[in-house]
């Protein structure tokens, strides 16, 4: 039993600490959970994006673009991957390194899956945003030493 | 008569609080000096029979403070008050005859503790007295710093610096003490240096990294509650064998051997230091993957590229020593300009609280 709770505990610290944003999202866009690496990087804290369209929080996300991405993991049940070459980035954050960072803006990779409920319906997706900046600072590089 | 106390802090802000957590109606004149020499001719002078006493200052340090009481067996009670926490320090100190130690940051309930363990004053005699304690704070004084802030176009940590500086202090303390216990031996503290760096004067100091192909570098991001910034970690190629050694590090100390002991370094440094600055501002920092300068990424190239993106960072710069070793690294501390409203109004807060 306690073994159990720990386990649990262990689960939601690991998932605020861990450097990749998590974010759940209901059927109208709304935010449902928010974590460390999503408050760190937007300086929204969770009790200020709870409940709150994302739309609304961030206007510079092209709206139908993602919806689109959104519902069909709703209606598909099945996951959606953005890469950074479609979009350098959903949400708009700084560089994780803002002095030696080469780009101004974090690069991501955002994965889409669907949450589902006791009853087996899928009523949230949760975004997952990965930083991969350096990457495209590397591939950038090489770019540019073939072209020298 | 009232007792005469000698504060001796070269940090103004430490002066401060450390007067501020005096127990109220302690009827003291209370002396403050900026560094040892100060310190040590007050004493001299009939006006410390009680001392706090910092460790790391200019001019003559705390250790040497206490070696001069000792040889010139000078009346004085000497309570150390310092951000050095390492086991050793506090050793040496005992071995110097201070009576005791308190960690910084002070506080009210650790100065009344100590004064009541030595009999210095007792609970009864305190209530007794209704005298407002002696006043040295110059609230007026915190007050105009506030008013300063609104001004976000260009913000200033000229009216904070104090507060940054003791900031500074405390966190080196807290890494050091680590380090300390991880390699078991002394590290010596110097005092931190606080800057608004330009442009030119950073990417100064990251050439000379570049120049000077004997130096590795470790850089991690850092970022919560609206201040981002970065930690670099520079480290001389000939502390290496030292370094490692005294690790315990067994591997071959190849390219690879070296890289390891460098991001041990780094991983304690960077993350107690982030980790106690966190913690006295009452923030969350979340930390990036470190990433290996010069290795992966030419830092003249990365000069070039973003020269255009940022004018000013605060830059907090600490070189630490390892005595008896020929070991020393650098911390640097870099945090955005856009984080320093933030800053300084967390730090404005935390020594602002009894005002």
């Amino acid at each position: 039993m306690s073994d159990d709770i720990n386990e649990f505990h262990w689960m939601a610290e690991m998932i605020q600490t861990i450097d990749v944003g998590l974010v759940v999202l209901d059927k109208e866009y709304n935010i449902k959970s928010w974590n460390t690496f999503m408050e760190a990087h937007s300086s929204m804290r969770p009790d200020q994006v709870q409940g709150k369209n994302v739309f609304d929080l961030f206007p510079n996300i092209d709206k139908n673009w993602l919806t689109g991405k959104i519902d069909t993991v709703f209606t598909l049940n099945n996951r959606a991957f953005v890469t950074w070459e479609q979009r350098p980035f959903v949400f708009p954050f700084n560089n994780y390194r803002p002095i030696t960072g080469i780009m101004e803006h974090m690069y991501q990779n955002v994965t889409i899956i669907p949450l589902t409920s006791l009853t087996g319906q899928v009523t949230h997706v949760s975004l997952i945003v990965y930083d991969v900046t350096d990457t495209v600072a590397y591939r950038q590089q090489i770019l540019e030493a073939q072209q020298a | 008569m009232r007792l005469p106390i000698l504060i001796c802090d070269d940090s103004n802000m430490a002066r401060k609080q450390m007067a501020r957590s005096l127990p109220l109606g302690w009827d003291v004149e209370i002396t403050l000096a900026t560094n040892g020499q100060e310190g040590l001719d007050a004493i001299k002078a009939g006006k410390g029979d009680i001392v706090f006493l910092d460790l790391n200052m200019p001019v003559m340090d705390g250790y040497e403070v206490l070696e001069a009481i000792q040889k010139q067996d000078l009346p004085a009670l000497v309570i150390v008050v310092s951000g050095d926490i390492q086991p050793q320090a506090y050793e040496r100190v005992k071995q110097l005859g201070a009576l005791d130690f308190i960690n910084k940051p002070t506080s009210k309930e650790k100065i009344t503790d100590i004064l009541h363990k030595y009999g210095i004053v007792n609970p009864e005699q305190l209530a007794a007295i209704k005298n407002p304690p002696a006043q040295y704070i110059g609230n007026d004084e915190l007050a105009t710093l506030k008013s300063t802030v609104d001004d976000s176009n260009n913000v200033d940590i000229t009216p904070y610096r104090d507060s940054y500086q003791e900031v500074a202090n405390v966190a080196m303390g807290r890494a050091a003490n680590l380090l300390a216990r991880m390699i078991g031996t002394f590290i010596h503290l110097p005092i931190p240096n606080v800057n608004m760096l330009e442009t030119s004067e950073l990417h100064m100091a990251l050439s000379s990294i570049e120049d000077n192909e004997s130096m590795s570098a470790v850089c991690q991001g850092f970022i919560g509650a609206g201040v981002s910034g970065e930690a670099l970690l520079l480290f001389r190629d000939s502390a290496f064998t030292n370094m490692a050694q005294l690790m315990g590090f067994k591997g071959e100390l190849d390219d690879h051997g070296q890289l390891e002991v460098l991001m041990d370094v780094a991983n304690i440094l960077i993350g107690a230091y982030l980790k106690a600055i966190s913690e006295q501002l009452d923030m969350n920092l979340a930390q990036g993957q470190p990433v290996v300068l010069g290795q992966h990424l030419s830092i003249s190239e990365l000069i070039t590229r973003n020269t255009s993106r940022w004018q000013r960072t605060l830059a907090i710069e600490i070189n630490y020593q390892i005595e008896s070793f020929d070991i020393k690294c650098d911390l640097l501390i870099l945090i955005t300009e856009d984080s320093l409203t933030t800053l300084n109004n967390k730090v404005g807060y935390l020594f602002d609280e009894e005002a």
